[in-house]
């Protein structure tokens, strides 16, 4: 049975090998021993502080076989994107150009950097082995971040959002960046991704065009990746736009890849999961397949279970699903279907 | 030769002029209606009847069988009527010293920077009369007229020089930026811009700065390039100190030259002197000569040799600038100083 926890210290030699096979482009994993044991102890502390507000906290979760105790998979959960240093990303809109004496009028596109969306809570991270992609563990590692969401409302902000990895070609190379970053940071693609999951994101706001790029001047390669998914990034991008996230108008300013967006009360995961109470019992009769969580903080678990669940009735789980989410007779629980 | 201001009787030869001209001399289009307002225009001008803001001195080049064969124009100022717009090339420097990152990106800046400055424009030469003086004598008898009346103008003179375009007319700086945001071709835009239609289609344009680094490098590669045709204008008007301060054409990029009007060689050398008929000799320099009138403003080139305030000239030149011995005119060499020493 696969479990989502909260990342441990001990995890650190398995996360490095979960960060060397992820896709670039998920620039919260880095490949590097400080800078991951730093993201692992940081993760510690924001589970075990005291929130009043949504601040700087990173929530890390990992996905664990519980017979293996390997790794699977991780994901994480900021509680504020751009606390400290702005979080940037480009705004695609159009500029209206408009002459009422020669009767023209047409919308330019173009994008602008922007800090719209710092102060939302950010879902980021997520990596998963490539053998269980499109399972139900990969609803588990991504939805069950929502369940937890839900459970801690305090700690988060009104909405949610994420940046789904753009277009990439099997060498690394992408035509968004080539077209435009490239031209401002002097980098390759998979270089300015590197430094920006390891070094301070600063030199963003030192390299960034700060003027607007109109979209007809970029070559038909590069227009063609904007909002475009890298193959890799398909399913985050479907999990969470079933749950009820949108695309709109932002994009990243790398690679081109869309941002999603919901708030809090229009995602499905944390509108309609329901409390309940944990009972130890048989499961036989399933009829289901559900997500369920412990809604705890430090100790929080969330497995995927068949179960026969009826809603307000006490939740009946297996001795190993007890076990796996770490719950006796009475704990409360937290039930979605899957 | 003499330039002297356009009249109305002008028009069939200027119509035949602009004809030779063809598509790429667009404020003189070859339309009979506009042609005939543009000089009803000038002659108003000459005559004090117009505003600065609305002035426009357009001259022509006469022969001795009072053919016109050359046209050259110069207006009061730019952008008072409706803006002005030009690109400024400027600079954007993104740098992470932490980072060892320096990138220099050169960025067009939309400006209206020459607003009040006048134009010399529209200048045109028949085929078959590009020999001797009359190229220079039709370029900077506007300087001179300039000099003479400078309470007209603007504090700089500038010149928007075409900019690089293919066989066809087509501008690869338009195709990488402009038609974007107009959606027609550089020809259509250009003609409804000869018909005064520039600043609507200014307004069109975005006002942010561009990054020429999102440009074809055809287009970046023609930013500031004067089209080979305006070669011989572009050095004329070098030699008398106009110099390229990075303003460019919105459409095409061709560069926009300028100089203060009081620098000018042949503002600041050119001196009033008494006219004297007399014989300057087989050696005498050619000099621009004004008769120092508005209306009836006549400036030629011919040899003189000045004597203390007198300059002598010969009859027929006296009788070009319709003046008798004694009148006052303002006079310059032709040459600069560089060029008198190389033609001798």
């Amino acid at each position: 049975m696969l479990v989502l926890r909260p990342v441990e210290l001990t995890d650190l030699p398995q996360l490095q090998r979960l960060a060397q096979e992820s896709l670039v482009g998920v620039t919260s994993l880095p490949d590097d021993t400080e800078r991951l044991r730093e993201r692992i102890l940081d993760s510690c502390a924001s589970f075990d502080k005291n929130v009043q507000q949504h601040g700087p906290e990173n929530y890390f979760f990992v996905l664990e076989d519980l017979t293996t105790r390997r790794l699977a998979g991780c994901s994480e959960i900021l509680a504020t994107a751009g606390f400290g240093e702005p979080f940037y990303s480009l705004r695609n809109r159009h500029f209206t150009s408009a002459s009422r004496e020669l009767n023209i009028e047409h919308g330019v596109p173009a994008l602008s950097l922007c800090h719209d969306l710092s102060g939302h809570t950010l879902l980021r991270g997520f990596h998963i082995d490539a053998a269980l992609v499109r399972t139900p563990s990969s609803e588990l590692l991504s939805r069950a971040r929502l369940m937890f969401i839900a459970a801690h409302l305090p700690r988060f902000a009104e909405a949610v959002i994420t940046e789904i990895v753009g277009f990439s070609d099997e060498e690394g190379r992408s035509p968004f960046w080539d077209a435009l970053g490239k031209h401002f940071f002097d980098l390759p693609y998979t270089e300015a991704e590197r430094l920006c999951g390891l070094e301070s994101r600063t030199f963003l706001a030192e390299l960034m065009p700060q003027y607007p790029i109109y979209v007809p001047m970029l070559p038909q390669t590069a227009r063609d990746c904007i909002g475009r998914i890298h193959p890799d990034g398909q399913e985050a991008f479907d999990i969470l736009e079933r749950e009820g996230f949108e695309t709109n108008s932002y994009i990243d300013l790398f690679d081109g890849g869309p941002t999603l967006y919901a708030r809090l009360a229009n995602i499905r995961t944390i509108a309609q999961s329901q409390n309940g109470t944990a009972t130890p019992g048989s499961t036989i009769d399933a009829r289901g397949r559900y997500l369920v969580s412990n809604d705890s903080l430090r100790n929080y678990r969330a497995i995927v279970a068949d179960l026969d669940y009826t809603a307000g009735q006490p939740v009946v789980l297996s001795a190993e699903m007890c076990e796996a989410l770490n719950v006796t007779d009475g704990s409360p629980i937290r039930v979605i279907a899957l | 030769m003499i330039v002297r201001p356009v009249q109305i009787t002008d028009l069939p030869a200027l119509l035949a002029l602009v004809r030779q001209a063809g598509p790429g001399f667009t404020t003189l289009p070859a339309s009979e209606d506009r042609l005939a307002h543009r000089v009803r225009w000038a002659q108003r001008t000459f005559a004090e009847q117009v505003e600065r803001a609305d002035a426009d001195y357009l001259f022509v080049l006469e022969d001795d069988d009072q053919q016109v064969v050359g046209v050259s124009a110069l207006t009061g100022a730019v952008g008072l009527r409706e803006p002005w717009y030009n690109y400024r090339v400027g600079l954007t420097v993104s740098a992470s010293p932490d980072l060892g990152i320096r990138r220099q990106i050169p960025t067009l800046f939309l400006n209206n920077e020459m607003t009040g400055q006048s134009e010399i424009c529209s200048l045109f030469l028949r085929h078959d009369q590009r020999h001797g003086s009359n190229g220079r004598l039709l370029s900077l008898a506007r300087l001179l007229f300039a000099a003479e009346f400078a309470h007209l103008f603007g504090e700089k003179l500038i010149a928007e020089l075409r900019g690089s375009a293919d066989e066809q007319g087509c501008s690869p700086f338009w195709d990488s930026l402009g038609r974007h945001f107009f959606k027609m071709d550089f020809n259509h835009a250009d003609h409804l811009s000869g018909l005064g239609s520039k600043s609507f289609i200014a307004e069109l344009m975005p006002r942010q700065p561009l990054y020429t680094c999102l440009l074809t490098e055809q287009a970046q590669a023609v930013i500031g390039k004067a089209h080979p045709n305006t070669e011989p204008a572009l050095k004329i008007l070098t030699a008398e100190g106009f110099t390229h301060k990075g303003y460019i054409d919105i459409f095409d990029a061709g560069p926009v030259i300028e100089a203060p009007l009081s620098k000018i060689r042949t503002v600041r050398d050119s001196q009033a002197l008494s006219l004297v008929i007399g014989t300057p000799d087989d050696q005498a320099p050619v000099w621009l000569i004004h008769n120092r009138r508005l209306e009836n403003c006549r400036i030629t080139a011919a040899p003189a040799r000045r004597v203390g305030n007198s300059l002598i000239v010969d009859r027929l030149t006296a009788k070009r600038l319709q003046l008798q011995p004694g009148n006052s005119v303002r006079a310059v060499p032709l040459l600069n100083q560089q060029q008198q020493a190389a033609a001798a």
